[in-house]
Order: structure tokens, then C-alpha cells, then sequence
């Protein structure tokens, strides 16, 4: 297969040639839509007057939940999210009534004219009030292997504490945005830029009460997503067909940037806590988590992201007695969602956390901590929720990367630079990742594909996956043309549309090309087996005494060849209207589904995931530690993705990946006031990295000849694992600020590390310093 | 006098009268109005306040020399008129007649520098100015020009590469081949000033100085614009109708930078990216400031006079020109002003500047020997931020390395820059030691009370304050090991 091509709209990229929902040409019938939201984090909606903001010319239309034809409804998999608010707002961003006009001015004067009375009612701000007062946002779930317990009592060393990590915006680049198209009668064509198509199309349905079948959702491209247009464009794509349905006009919502900052939910901020039991060389023997989320004020998709977050409590570590409660919390805020890791970031922060500790308590390195917990080849390889860990590659990437990063060496002259500066600290850390693939709701695994040949020779390919930027479709396309031996160019993609391929999963949970390429793939063998028999027929009929069989025909550089008599060719242009002569049907629809996964949530026990994809990175930061900013000083990573599918593509996941976590765990800050009001909405104050972040030295490599059994041409996903990575930054920042007191003192920390957390945790290790000394000098006299 | 507004868009030129337009007004933003049309839709916004680069587009400007210089802008900060009499690049303008890829464009083809595509039209545009204006340009040099540019997908490597490959032509292009053509057209547009008047607005492009007082005397409550990177937000993010402009950007006279024995006057309107290089040569302090000053796009548009005028309390400019003793002058119909810079703000937001008055320059007297001055700016991310907390601090010893003249001048811990006052006078006298910063520090708290934000909070802010003078001191002292490591 030709691996090593650029994305497949790369030349569209960089000329701007490429097509985003905002760039669709539309008429000049096009009405502007707008949201207008709860500027309070829970109240009464008394009453309201539009009629002043339906008066301002060039408006027209003002609508509130009344106006809604269907069911006043978007929620994801709980029906608990209201599409416009009826008489209560229980998040400032809640959308409550909608604009369409002219232009975006005449909406925004609308919108000033509008007059809501509210009655404030007392908001939950905080995941601690929240546990406080117990709001669940549904029952908590626990994962357990053993006697947690006894285990402790037993145990020779223990540790407890406590670990925050903060939510995180997308900040996919394009906001969120939909644009809708009426149709004849009661038909609606939606560009949504949406990672779930098939969803987006029966909440749209849903809401207008109209059949599916009267829903068109086209996706060609987005501008980025990573979770966060899972479930949440979906609201973008429902307000505006609302609008759409109600004037019979095109109409178009971009959210604004501090808009969609406001309105859509984040990164699940977690509030942990952990107690460990291990032995006196640091192997551990058991470990009791909590992991408390914050839901926000819906369900979406949280439960399964405390499921992926407890499933992955124990990264890359064998702990023999474990259990892992999950709950989540219902607070005034909008409600959490998707964010690339899907839960697997927070719960591998807390066991990173408790190796890190566990070394610094028996003053060794962690990176020998980890690599003796890690889970074995033949023996304690069994994950807590009964999985077995098959085709393990820690120790293989371990003992690569350890090398290969001269890890041991900048140890020593890490130490070397901190026993000689007072002001400078280097730190190192290594961190693994072990990434189940799979949706952990098993049926979700399921993918959908249309492949069409034209009479021309030329192939279309639809299939479920929507294109985000993880290269899919350059994958798709590369699979495609490999599957039926023809040149890249013959290929082409479509643009992601409900109407070819229906009921389809997310592109999420980093299986897109693993789902996709295998229904593409079936779809192609289909067409294959059937062209074969005919060109079999069409072969044979001038060698009746040595006829070809259907079983040697090959489809190999754009031609179908008789394998055991290769002058028998036919160039594909040439076949395939002889194949149309013959009436053969040459498109095809291709299934597939994830074999051998079963897992019971109510049990907590089963196979998840179809595999695990692994990966490891070594990170040495320099901290200044009078202003607490750090440089990432070199970055090594090796990851695992099977045998390839596009080495460039997926080398730009890792390393993609590992930046946007890098951000999460240190300068990205989410911020809410005490009413409610997120006081980071924009990227003036919201920091995600730039170029000036990334490592000094960063070094990439693909683990090789690791092909992965039972998957698309032997590859394995990437898009999720590699954030992950960045837990190694977040490590080497914490063992910098603990050289301060010379790794004598638990530093304070928490996710992310920004300056300000660092400036404060090395204040308080200075006080314990300064605490240590004046106790030592009381004790001596 | 004009009515109208000319430039050079794909090589024509466009003219375009607010009042006849429709939908394009006086405060239009370039942004805005690039996507409005169904030509140019590669221009891409993200946020509307220049922190993304997603809107980055290039503009030529006629030089003395009558050579074009290409300079990065963020087009979502631009407001229409500023366009008048320049050339506008966008990326849609980059692939030749024959329809290949311009060599930036190529060189993210090739090292994967786009992912879901939509900053990258920005990055190529970036990519563009740094290959018009550097060859073989060092690491730095392109870090410095992709700064303005967020990406979610990539984490950039990929980016940086395409610039290092591609930037090694000496510019050369088909740009350069079609210079003398957009040259003429430049120079066939008016330099007469401009009155773009509609039912609600009034934007005025005065010619002099001397015209621009005189309007400011006559509309007293006309709004000043230079760079409009602070004044764009009161559209973008705010929608003000912003009912009447002076708009100074484009007056040479406020461009001048002139350096004497005595030290350097540099006009109010020179855009922070003109003023880096006599900077760099004369205060180091100042340049290291401007280094860490927004983005390259930024830089480009943002005025010194600007900055002033916003009289910010996180302003960058005013504390390091505080601590070089830099005078503000003044202009207006009366006459001429010149004040010192640390008279100049005298609250939240406000200062000694009349209402008709102009700033026109900012003169830095050139340092003593003896004298120390050095500025730090702590932000939660290095680049491309506003300041959580900055300082600069100037020092004077005696023989004795006693302290003879200090001042430590923080923005970010008040309601203004303001100056650690109980602090100087304890150091005042004592010996340059650890010991004197180490006694010194706690009274930080004596001087300042520093809010809570987004950005940070009270305990942070203190803490950062108390260090930043242990900084200096081991800055001047050696005692630090050398910045030089951070900048690895
Ligand atoms: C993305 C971004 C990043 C930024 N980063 C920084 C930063 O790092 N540090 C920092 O300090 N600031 C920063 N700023 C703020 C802003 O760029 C600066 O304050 C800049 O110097 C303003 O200059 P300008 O010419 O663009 O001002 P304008 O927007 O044109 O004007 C600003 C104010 O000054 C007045 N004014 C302008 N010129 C004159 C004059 N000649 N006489 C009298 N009044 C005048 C205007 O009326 C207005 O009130 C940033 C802004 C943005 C959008
Ligand atoms: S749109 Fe983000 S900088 Fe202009
Ligand atoms: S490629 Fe997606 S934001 Fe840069």
C-alpha cells in the first residue's frame, strides 16, 4: 500500500481551497442565526417579552420553546437536555430563545430588546458542593478485583491523598457552526459540522417531528473537533434547523468564539482521591480510588467517561487488589462532554500520581517504580475488570525508549544541574500509556460503507467516519485503493452523508479507521467477489479447455488479472464497462462489526476492548522557579500503532496529541466566577500552547514490526492515546519543583501546572524547609 | 478630500464607498469584509481578537524605495480604511497563474503541516511574510513569525519545518515579478484625506498631523485609532457602534524615530515591529518587552502611542518606559507638551491627555553608565499573552554597592503601573546584597494588594512580585545562572 502520502486535502489546506460549513456559497436568501442564552446559573424564568426584538426590521424570526413543532428535546442518550428553555435555566449559556435576521446586526439588536424576568434560584459551582450535597447525576458504579481492605491493613507502606484535575475547552480552531437548507415539503438539508452525523439528523427529526428520511446531514470536513462536536454540535445543528423550519430559509449559526466557549461543556474536571498499599521496593500491592466527576447540568456522555476513566485507573499497572468507585456530580455549569482520552486522561493521572509518589517516599526513581508494576507478559496481566492484556509491548517500548533517550544519563545530570543551581530546576519523568480501543458500549462498534464504481472507472467511497482532521478519509482512500489494486487518484472520498450510509456510530474513541476501513473493506470485497466470477466468465470464454476461476482472479496495478495465466489482463478503465455490459452491480454496501468484545457494566467485568494500543514518552523541563515558567527541554516519544496506515499521518496524531495534553496539564485554566460565569471564554485568557511551547528537542518514533492481529490491514488507532503522553511533562514539572527541597517534601500539585500552581507549591515546600530546619534545630538543643 | 477608500486586492484595484456599499460600513473589519465576498473565504476567523492568526493576511505596503514591504496582519484587527493605499495578500492569491503552489504552500504539503486545515491558511499567510522578509531564517526567527498562529492538531513541528525548508529563496517569487505592476498601482492611489461619512458614522483619515489635531479639536469625542488592536475589540467583541474615528495609521510623521546624543524620539504611530531594532540597540529592556509583546501580527499594527493611550493597568510598554524615564509628548492646537511618562496615567484608565490632544511621540533619554534597567513580564503562557504580572526595575549603585537611585515599577498589582514605593525606600541606602532583597521582599505586601482574576490569583501575584525582584537582583548580580537557558 502506498503509505507515506499527504492528507488527502492538504493541497486544499494550504491554498484555503478547502470547504468549511462557514465557507458553503449559499444564496443571498441566507438569514443569520443566533442563540440567546441564561445569563444566570440557575433560575426561574418568570416571564418574557419578544415583541420588541420581532419588530426590528430586517428580523424574522424570534422563537422560544413554544414554537417548537416536535420534541423540545436534545439529549444524546438521556433525555435531559431541553432544546430551549420552558421555565427554568440551570446553566448561564443555556439556550432559551433563537433569532434569525438578516445580518448578525440586526440580531444582536434583537437580541438587546428582548426582556427576561428571572427569579435566581441557588447554584451548585463547584464539584465540592456538589459532593457536599450529594447531587448525583446518576448511580455511582464501582470496579473491584479482591480485598481492597484488608489488603491496606495489611499492606507494609501506605499512602493517601487527593488529586484535582481541571476541565479543558476544545478549542477546535473552527467553533461550533451548522448551516440548514429547506428542502421540498417537509425535507431539511443540514451541514453540520459534527462528529455524529446519524445523531445530529434523529434529534433534528426528533425536534421537528418529521421522519429521518426527511433529514439530510452532510459532513465534508470540520475544523477540528476532538470530542467536543460528538454530541455537542448537535445543539448548533437543532437551534438552526429550528430557524430553518420556521422561516423556510436557509439559515446559518457560527457560534462566536466566546460564545461556544460559554455554551458547550469541557473536559470533565475530577476530584480524586487515592489510597495505596505497596512493598518496600515500590511494587504495588493494592489501591483504593474515588473518582468524582463533574458532570455539568446534563448527563451527555458522562457515565461513559467515569466508565473510560475507572477502565483505565490502572494504565499500564498490575495492581492485585483494586477497586475504583466512579461517581458524577450534577453542578450549574453546561454539561461535560467528549474530549479526546474520554475519561482515560483523568483516571491515568491519579495512578501516575501514585507511582510518582511511592518513589519519591522510598527515595527512589519512579521510573524504576513503573517499569516493576507493570503488567506481565504471561503473568499478572489481567486488567482489574478481567480483561487479558494480549500482545503486550510496555516492556518492549520501555527498554527502546530507555535507551534510545538516555534516560539514565540525564537522570544524573538533571540531579548534577540541581545540586549546583539555586534558581533553575531540570525535571525528568517517564510515563506510559495503555489505551483500550473499542466504544465500551459494546454495541456502538459497529460500521457502515457504500462503495460505488462509475462507468468511467472512477470509485467513490462513502462510509460512516466524518473527517476532522485525523486523516480518515486519506486512510480510507489509501485502504481503498489497495484493496482493489487501483492507483490513489482513481479513489475518491465523499463527504460524510446520512442518505448514503445510514445509522452510524460517532467518529470517536479513536476507531475510526479501525470501523470504517473494515465496512470499506467488506464493501470492496463484495464488489471483488462479484467482478471476479463475471471476469472469470468473460476469461474463459476463449479458453473453454483451461478456463480461469473465479478464486485467481487479482486486482493489481489497475488491472484484473488472471493470476494463473497473467496474459489473461484487463485494464480496471477497460473492465469495467464490460463489467456494466454484463449487468453486474458495481456499487456495494459493506458492514462490520467488532468481533469477540462483550462487557458487562452492571458487573464490571469483561473484555471491552477489542485491543489495547501502547505507547511511552520521556520529558525533561527546565523550570524557573521565581516565575514558575517552564520549557519543555526535549520530548522523546515511542508509540505503537501496528503496522502503519500513513506514517506522516500518524506520527502528526502523536505528536498533535501529546501537545493538546500538554496544554490540559499545564496552561490551560478553566475559570468559573461565583455566579456561574466562565471568566476564561476566550483565547485571551484560555491559553492552549504555540509554537514557542512545544519541546526544544522533540523526537517522534513509531514502534516497529509490531503488526496488530484482527484489525485493518494490521494497524492499530491512534487519534486518543498519545495526549496521554503528556502526563510525562506534567510528572518532570512536579520533579523539578520537588528538587527544590531537594525531593525531601510531597510537593502540592495539581492539573494543570500552571505558574501559579508551581510558584505556590514552591512556596509552601520553602516553608517546610524553613519548618524542618527550625524543628532539627529545637530538637538538637 | 475623498469620499472613498482604494487598495489593492488580487491585483486590481478596489474601491469602495461606505455610503453606496450596502452592507460594508466605515468599521467594517478587513476580516469581514474578505469573507463577505465569495472569493476569499481561505481568510478564516477564530476568535476576532487577534489571538488566533486564523484571519492572518499580508499587506504590502510602498516603501521609500519604491519596493513593497510585506508585513502579517491579523485582518480581524484591521478596519477597512486602514487597507487604503496598500496591497492585500491573501492566501487564495498565493498559487501562481498556472495554478502551482507557492513554495510555503508546497513545504506544508510535503511535512504534514495540516491536519483539519482550517488555521492553515493563517500559518501559510505567516509563513508567507517571514519568506518575503528573511532567508534561512534561524529557529527563533520562525517561532517569532508562527506565534500569532494557534494550531489544535498538529503541536506544530511540522510547521516550523515547512518554514525552515521552504524560507531559503531570498524571497523570491512570483510576488517579486509582479512588483513593479502593484508598485504603479499604489502609487496611483491618493494620499488626500478621507471622510467616509454614513447615516450613523464618521471616519476620517486626516493627511498631517496638523489636520489631525484640528479634527480632534473639532470632534472632541472622536476616537482615536492607530493600530486598532485594542480599539477593534470595542467592534469585534463588543459591537459598539463606534460613530466617529480619526484614524492616524497611516500619518509618516508619527512614524519617525529619531535618535541624538541625548536618546531617541520615536513617534507615536511607529508600530512596535518598526520600533524592535533601535530598541534592541538601546534598551535591551525595552526589547526584551516588546519580544514577549503580543505576536508578530500584533506587533505589526500595535502602535507605542496605542499602547499608551489604553493606559492599561497590564499594559506592557508603560512600566519599562517608567523605569527609563521616557517623556510623553502631547499635541494639540495649544501647542506642544512634553511630559514624564510616570505623570502621564493618573488612574484605572486614565490620564493626563485632554481630550484634544494627540500623542505624537514617546522620547527615551539613552541611560548613564552605572545604570541598570531590565523588565520581566511573568503571563500563564510566555507568548502571546497579557501580563499577569510585569516589572522592570532600574538601578543605580554607589561605589560602595550601596543603592544610590532604585525603582521597581509593577503593572498587574494594582489599579495602575505603579511603583513598589515602601520597598524603594528600604533599599534605598542599603548594600546590593542577598540579604537586603531577602528583607526587602516581604514588604511587597506593604505596597500592593493585587486582585483576583482569570489570570491569577492575590497570593500568586504577591509571590511573583517578591520574585521578580530576587530575579533582578541575581540578574545583576550574576548569581543567576544565565536567562540565555530559557530561550534554549
Ligand atoms: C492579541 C493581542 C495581544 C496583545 N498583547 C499585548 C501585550 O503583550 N502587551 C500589551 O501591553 N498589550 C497587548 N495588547 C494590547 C494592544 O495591542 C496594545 O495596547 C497596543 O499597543 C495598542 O496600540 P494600537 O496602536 O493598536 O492602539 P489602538 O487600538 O489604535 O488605540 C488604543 C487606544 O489608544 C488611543 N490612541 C491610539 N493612538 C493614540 C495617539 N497617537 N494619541 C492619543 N491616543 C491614542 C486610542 O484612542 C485608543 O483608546 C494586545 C492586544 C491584542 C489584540
Ligand atoms: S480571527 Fe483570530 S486572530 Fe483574527
Ligand atoms: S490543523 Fe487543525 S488547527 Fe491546525
Amino acid at each position: 500500500m502506498e503509505n507515506n502520502i499527504p492528507h488527502e486535502s492538504a493541497a486544499k489546506h494550504v491554498s484555503g481551497e478547502a470547504v468549511y460549513v462557514d465557507d458553503i456559497l449559499v444564496n443571498d436568501q441566507l438569514l443569520v442565526g443566533r442563540v440567546v442564552y441564561s445569563s444566570h446559573a440557575h433560575a426561574k424564568v418568570k416571564s418574557f417579552d419578544l415583541s420588541q426584538a420581532k419588530k426590528v426590521p430586517g428580523v424574522h424570526m424570534v422563537m422560544c420553546f413554544q414554537d417548537i413543532p416536535g420534541h423540545n428535546q436534545m439529549g444524546p442518550v438521556v433525555k435531559d437536555e431541553i432544546c430551549l428553555a420552558i421555565d427554568e435555566v440551570t446553566f448561564v449559556g443555556q439556550a432559551i430563545f433563537l433569532i434569525a435576521a438578516e445580518t448578525e446586526e440586526q440580531c444582536i439588536n434583537a437580541e438587546r430588546l428582548i426582556k427576561v424576568e428571572y427569579e435566581p434560584f441557588e447554584a451548585i459551582l463547584t464539584l465540592e458542593k456538589a459532593i457536599e450535597k450529594n447531587l448525583l447525576l446518576g448511580p455511582p458504579s464501582t470496579i473491584k478485583r479482591g480485598d481492597v481492605d484488608s489488603a491496606l491493613k495489611k499492606a507494609p507502606h501506605t499512602l493517601r491523598g487527593e488529586l484535582r484535575t481541571g476541565a479543558q475547552e476544545h478549542w477546535y480552531l473552527e467553533s461550533q457552526v451548522c448551516l440548514c437548507i429547506p428542502g421540498e415539503g417537509r425535507e431539511i438539508n443540514v451541514y453540520s459540522s459534527t462528529q455524529h452525523p446519524s445523531e445530529t439528523q434523529a434529534l433534528i427529526a426528533e425536534l421537528l417531528g418529521i421522519g429521518k428520511h426527511e433529514v439530510i446531514v452532510e459532513v465534508r470536513r470540520m475544523g477540528g473537533a476532538f470530542g467536543g462536536k460528538e454530541t455537542q454540535a448537535n445543539h448548533t445543528a437543532c437551534w438552526t434547523a429550528l430557524l430553518c423550519w420556521a422561516t423556510k430559509r436557509p439559515v446559518k449559526i457560527r457560534l462566536f468564539r466566546d460564545d461556544d466557549m460559554k455554551i458547550t461543556g469541557k473536559r470533565h474536571r475530577f476530584l480524586s482521591k487515592y489510597e495505596v498499599g505497596f512493598d518496600d521496593e515500590g511494587k504495588l500491592l493494592t489501591a483504593k480510588f474515588e473518582l468524582n466527576s463533574d458532570g455539568g447540568a446534563a448527563v451527555d456522555l458522562s457515565f461513559a467517561i467515569m466508565q473510560r476513566a475507572m477502565l483505565h485507573a490502572d494504565n499500564a499497572y498490575y495492581i492485585p487488589d483494586f477497586s475504583v468507585m466512579g461517581r458524577v456530580f450534577k453542578t450549574n455549569l453546561p454539561s461535560n462532554t467528549a474530549f479526546r482520552g474520554f475519561g482515560g486522561p483523568q483516571g491515568m493521572a491519579v495512578i501516575e500520581t501514585v507511582i510518582d509518589r511511592v518513589a519519591r517516599y522510598l527515595k527512589k526513581d519512579p521510573a524504576e517504580i513503573r517499569v516493576k508494576n507493570f503488567y506481565g507478559l504471561e503473568s499478572n496481566n489481567v486488567t482489574h475488570y478481567g480483561e487479558t492484556i494480549e500482545n503486550n509491548r510496555l516492556f518492549m517500548i520501555y527498554e527502546q525508549l530507555i535507551t534510545s533517550s538516555e534516560y539514565h544519563n540525564r537522570r544524573r545530570s538533571v540531579n548534577e544541574f540541581n545540586a549546583s543551581n539555586e534558581f533553575f530546576k531540570k525535571g525528568l519523568a517517564i510515563t506510559p500509556v495503555k489505551f483500550g480501543i473499542s466504544f465500551t458500549t459494546s454495541f456502538l462498534n459497529q460500521a457502515g460503507a457504500l462503495v460505488i464504481i462509475y462507468k468511467d472507472g472512477s470509485i467513490l467511497v462513502n462510509h460512516g467516519g466524518t473527517e476532522m482532521g485525523q486523516g480518515l478519509h486519506t486512510k480510507i482512500q489509501q485502504v481503498a485503493a489497495a484493496e482493489l489494486g487501483v492507483s490513489l487518484d482513481r479513489v475518491k472520498v465523499n463527504a460524510t452523508n446520512t442518505s448514503k450510509v445510514p445509522n452510524t456510530s460517532a467518529t470517536a474513541a479513536s476507531a475510526g479507521a479501525d470501523l470504517n476501513g473494515m465496512a470499506v473493506k467488506n464493501a470492496i470485497d463484495i464488489l471483488k467477489s462479484r467482478i471476479a466470477e463475471t471476469m472469470a466468465h468473460i476469461f474463459s470464454e476463449q479458453y473453454h479447455d483451461d478456463p480461469t476461476f473465479r478464486d485467481s482472479i487479482v486486482f493489481e496495478n489497475d488491472s484484473i488479472i488472471d493470476s494463473k495465466h497473467p496474459n489473461r489482463r484487463v485494464s480496471f478503465t477497460e473492465a469495467i464497462p464490460l463489467l456494466h455490459l454484463h449487468q453486474v452491480p458495481l456499487s456495494a454496501t459493506g458492514f462490520y462489526k467488532t468481533p469477540n468484545i462483550g462487557w458487562d457494566k452492571q458487573k464490571g467485568f469483561g473484555k471491552p476492548f477489542h485491543y489495547y494500543a501502547f505507547g511511552m514518552a520521556v520529558t525533561e523541563v527546565l523550570l524557573d522557579i521565581l516565575t514558575g515558567h517552564h520549557t519543555i527541554v526535549r520530548t522523546d516519544i515511542l508509540h505503537d500503532v501496528g503496522d502503519s496506515l500513513n506514517e506522516g499521518i500518524d506520527i502528526g496524531q502523536v505528536e498533535g496529541g501529546y501537545i493538546q495534553g500538554v496544554g490540559w496539564c499545564t496552561t490551560e485554566e478553566i475559570k468559573w466566577d461565583d455566579k456561574g460565569n466562565l471568566m476564561t471564554h476566550s483565547p485571551d485568557t484560555y491559553k492552549i500552547p504555540s509554537v514557542q511551547d512545544i519541546p526544544r528537542d522533540f523526537r517522534t518514533a513509531l514502534l516497529r514490526g509490531v503488526p496488530n492481529p484482527d484489525t485493518i490491514r494490521k494497524s492499530k488507532a491512534v487519534a486518543e492515546p498519545p495526549l496521554m503522553l503528556a502526563l510525562s511533562c506534567w510528572l518532570a514539572i512536579k520533579d523539578a519543583i520537588s528538587a527544590v527541597a531537594n525531593h525531601q517534601f510531597e510537593p502540592e500539585f495539581s492539573l494543570p501546572a500552571t505558574n501559579e500552581v508551581i510558584l505556590l507549591s514552591i512556596e509552601k515546600l520553602k516553608k517546610n524547609m524553613e519548618e524542618r530546619i527550625t524543628l532539627d534545630f529545637v530538637v538538637q538543643r | 478630500m475623498q469620499t472613498s477608500i482604494t487598495f489593492v486586492l488580487d491585483d486590481k484595484l478596489q474601491t469602495i464607498d461606505c455610503a453606496s456599499s450596502g452592507w460594508i460600513t466605515p468599521t467594517t473589519t478587513a476580516l469581514n469584509y474578505l469573507r463577505g465576498l465569495p472569493t476569499h473565504k481561505g481568510v478564516k476567523e477564530g476568535c476576532a481578537e487577534g489571538d488566533c492568526g486564523a484571519c492572518t493576511v499580508v499587506l504590502g505596503e510602498l516603501g521609500n524605495d519604491r519596493t513593497i514591504r510585506y508585513k502579517s496582519v491579523d485582518a480581524c484587527l484591521v478596519l477597512l480604511p486602514m487597507l487604503h493605499g496598500k496591497q492585500v495578500i491573501t492566501v487564495e492569491n498565493l498559487r501562481t497563474d498556472r495554478g502551482e503552489l507557492h513554495p510555503v504552500q508546497d513545504a506544508m504539503v510535503e511535512t504534514n503541516g495540516s491536519q483539519c486545515g482550517y488555521c492553515t491558511p493563517g500559518f501559510i499567510m505567516s509563513m508567507f511574510s517571514l519568506y518575503k522578509n528573511r532567508d534561512h531564517p534561524s529557529r527563533a526567527e520562525i517561532e517569532d513569525a508562527l506565534t500569532g498562529n494557534l494550531c489544535r492538531c498538529t503541536g506544530y513541528k511540522p510547521i516550523v519545518e515547512a518554514a525552515a525548508k521552504s524560507c531559503v529563496h531570498r524571497g523570491l517569487d512570483h510576488f517579486s515579478e509582479r512588483e513593479p505592476h502593484v508598485v504603479e498601482l499604489l502609487e496611483s492611489i491618493s494620499k488626500e484625506s478621507i471622510h467616509l461619512r454614513t447615516s450613523n458614522q464618521l471616519y476620517m483619515k486626516p493627511a498631517s498631523v496638523q489636520e489631525a489635531i484640528t479634527l480632534k479639536h473639532q470632534h472632541a469625542d472622536a476616537i482615536i485609532v492607530c493600530g486598532a488592536t485594542d480599539v477593534a475589540l470595542r467592534i469585534t467583541k463588543k459591537h459598539e457602534l463606534l460613530e466617529k474615528i480619526i484614524d492616524v495609521s497611516d500619518l509618516s510623521e508619527l512614524k519617525t524615530i529619531a535618535e541624538s546624543e541625548a536618546g531617541v524620539s520615536i513617534g507615536a504611530g511607529a508600530s512596535l515591529s518598526d520600533i524592535m531594532p533601535v530598541a534592541e540597540k538601546n534598551f535591551p529592556a525595552l526589547y526584551s518587552m516588546l519580544t514577549v509583546f503580543g505576536s508578530q501580527q500584533i506587533r505589526n499594527l500595535a502602535s507605542l502611542g496605542g499602547n499608551l493611550g489604553t493606559a492599561s493597568p497590564i499594559g506592557d510598554m508603560l512600566p519599562v518606559l517608567i523605569a527609563y524615564h521616557a517623556r510623553v509628548t502631547l499635541e494639540s492646537l495649544d501647542g506642544r507638551r512634553e511630559i514624564p511618562i510616570n505623570t502621564f496615567i493618573t488612574g484605572y484608565r486614565k490620564t493626563l491627555r485632554r481630550s484634544d490632544e494627540l500623542i505624537t511621540a514617546i522620547v527615551i533619554p539613552n541611560l548613564n553608565g552605572g545604570i541598570v534597567v531590565r523588565s520581566y513580564k511573568i503571563s500563564k503562557r510566555k507568548d502571546l499573552d497579557i501580563s499577569t504580572v510585569n516589572g522592570s526595575f532600574r538601578l543605580e549603585l554607589d561605589g560602595n554597592q550601596e543603592v544610590k537611585a532604585i525603582m521597581l515599577v509593577y503593572g498587574g498589582m494594582a489599579e495602575r503601573v505603579k511603583q513598589a514605593e515602601t520597598c524603594e525606600r528600604f533599599l534605598l541606602g542599603k548594600r546590593w546584597v542577598r540579604k537586603t532583597i531577602e528583607n526587602a521582599m516581604p514588604l511587597m505586601e506593604k505596597d500592593f494588594s493585587p486582585i483576583s482574576d482569570a489570570r491569577a490569583g492575590t497570593e500568586m501575584r504577591t509571590v511573583a512580585a517578591k520574585n521578580l525582584l530576587m530575579k533582578f537582583w541575581g540578574e545583576t548580580t550574576g548569581a543567576l545562572i544565565d536567562n540565555q537557558l530559557l530561550s534554549m
